[in-house]
């Protein structure tokens, strides 16, 4: 915006008055005092005026074709060329239709800055993420999960440990990880692998299972999520996207950033239920090469099942696949798997009774 | 129109006081600024997107001001002040507020 002081005539014989000029860029303002001390402003479209320079005044005329008669005098040259320079951009294709060309170009770079955004977030952070997760070292992942394990403070049940320890020495797996299973006193039905090798299970869940196969299913099962580096990789992955949330909508108020926490969490749940898919599914492998029954995995399933009285939630709402889900594709898999009797395995499970 | 955080104008004394007049611009800056921003707030250095933004704010609210001062049928404005704040939830939003004396000259 310009200002600039000048003299406006409403008609060729009437008196000049003191005018300040206000230019924008569609138009002029004139503010002037009436002669009945009224105070008035009136504008002229930038397309409607014409400004020359008048030599002998040395100043800039400016008419406005649609108000002839009327006229306004500005000192100098200034005024001329900046009104000359509005017009010319006024005069420009894309002026016409202001509007809508913004408008439309607007939503193009807005489309197109939302689509590399959602990319990044569903492609590139996790993607690199998971790059990031698979350069920590072995040992990296094995002081972080004694960390964890030490701050669970778990009551060990040595005896039982053992046992189960053989058990899986037994089954002769190749890893990089020292694999480590500890059984934990406690009427939970449950077991967890922690980054780096340790392997949890409750008393709880050993109780339940009958024969060998369940337990070389569960230690299998348990033993592709350390292998796979899969919490690590989740560590990292939900670690990624939240650092990108943050940047990205961090200057939210807390009703928003309560509704990106809980939509970040329904994507990393579907995440979690892909990796305990490739964990049943690599874990059923390690059964099949050892010719141990896969009935194993579908009468494990069952006893979780049964711990967990018939929970109304959806599949899509849990960390892991839903159970029925599951024994379906581990039957699916495990079709005309052969069978042979490990008397080893079954020999030490029977200790553990 | 003369725009001035003077109390004076050299040379051209006050005819006549037409009282105190403020404009006041509030503008966001959208969440692409927010991210370079916050990006910015990461790896440090100049944000220019948000300077622009109170940049423009600056210029939106002193036009306001020149417009009020017009209408009211003053050719200056002295003694302009500009007031920056940050305004919404988590302050995300700039708030200029111009104000001034409005006076014939």
């Amino acid at each position: 915006m310009k200002t600039w002081f000048g003299t406006y005539l409403t008609s060729s014989h009437a008196e000049p008055v003191e005018a300040t000029v206000l230019a924008y860029e569609k138009n002029i303002a004139i503010g002037f005092r009436q002669a009945n001390g009224d105070n008035s402003t009136i504008n002229w479209n930038i397309g409607d005026i014409d400004a020359a320079f008048d030599n002998s005044l040395q100043a800039t005329k400016i008419s406005n074709i649609k108000d002839p008669g009327t006229k306004l005098l500005i000192n100098g040259k200034n005024a001329k060329e900046y009104i000359e320079q509005l017009q010319a951009e006024h005069h420009k294709p894309w002026h016409k239709k202001e509007n809508t060309k913004e408008w439309s170009r607007n939503l193009l770079i807005f489309l197109s800055i939302a689509s590399v955004l959602v990319t990044a977030y569903f492609l590139i952070v996790p993607w690199l993420s998971e790059k990031l997760a698979s350069t920590v070292s072995v040992k990296t992942e094995e002081q972080f999960g004694n960390a964890v394990y030490d701050a669970l403070s778990l009551e060990e049940d040595k005896e039982a440990t053992i046992i189960v320890n053989n058990f899986f020495k037994e089954l002769k797996v190749t890893t990089a990880y020292n694999v480590r299973i500890i059984v934990v006193n406690s009427d939970v039905v449950n077991a967890f692998a922690l980054p780096g090798g340790n392997i949890v299970v409750y008393t709880g869940l050993l109780k339940e299972l009958k024969t060998y196969p369940e337990l070389v299913a569960l230690l299998s099962h348990e033993f592709i999520h350390v292998n796979n580096k899969h919490s690590t990789k989740s560590i990292f992955r939900q670690l990624g996207s939240r650092v990108f949330l943050s940047l990205l909508f961090g200057k939210f108020g807390s009703v928003t950033s309560v509704m990106i926490d809980q939509a970040d969490k329904f994507k990393s749940l579907k995440y979690s239920r892909g990796l305990e898919k490739e964990a049943d599914v690599e874990g059923l492998a390690i059964l099949k090469e050892r010719k141990i029954d896969p009935e194993g995995f579908v009468s494990l399933f069952k006893h979780l099942k049964d711990s967990a009285p018939a929970s109304a939630m959806p599949e899509l709402l849990g960390s892991h696949p839903d159970i029925d889900n599951r024994i379906a594709y581990i039957r699916d898999v495990s079709k005309n798997a052969a069978v042979e009797e490990n008397i080893q395995l079954k020999t030490i499970f029977e200790k553990l009774k | 129109m003369i725009v001035t955080t003077t109390h004076y104008v050299e040379g051209r004394p006050v005819q006549e006081y037409l009282g105190i007049i403020n404009a006041q611009s509030i503008i966001g800056a959208n969440i692409f600024k927010d991210f370079l921003g916050g990006l910015r707030d990461v790896f440090g250095g100049r944000s220019k997107t948000y300077e622009k933004v109170i940049e423009q704010a600056k210029e939106d609210a002193l036009r306001e001001l020149a417009e009020k001062a017009q209408a009211v049928g003053a050719n200056a404005i002295i003694g302009v002040d500009l007031d920056f704040e940050t305004i919404g939830g988590s302050g995300s939003m700039l708030m200029v507020i111009a104000s001034g004396t409005a006076v014939r000259l």
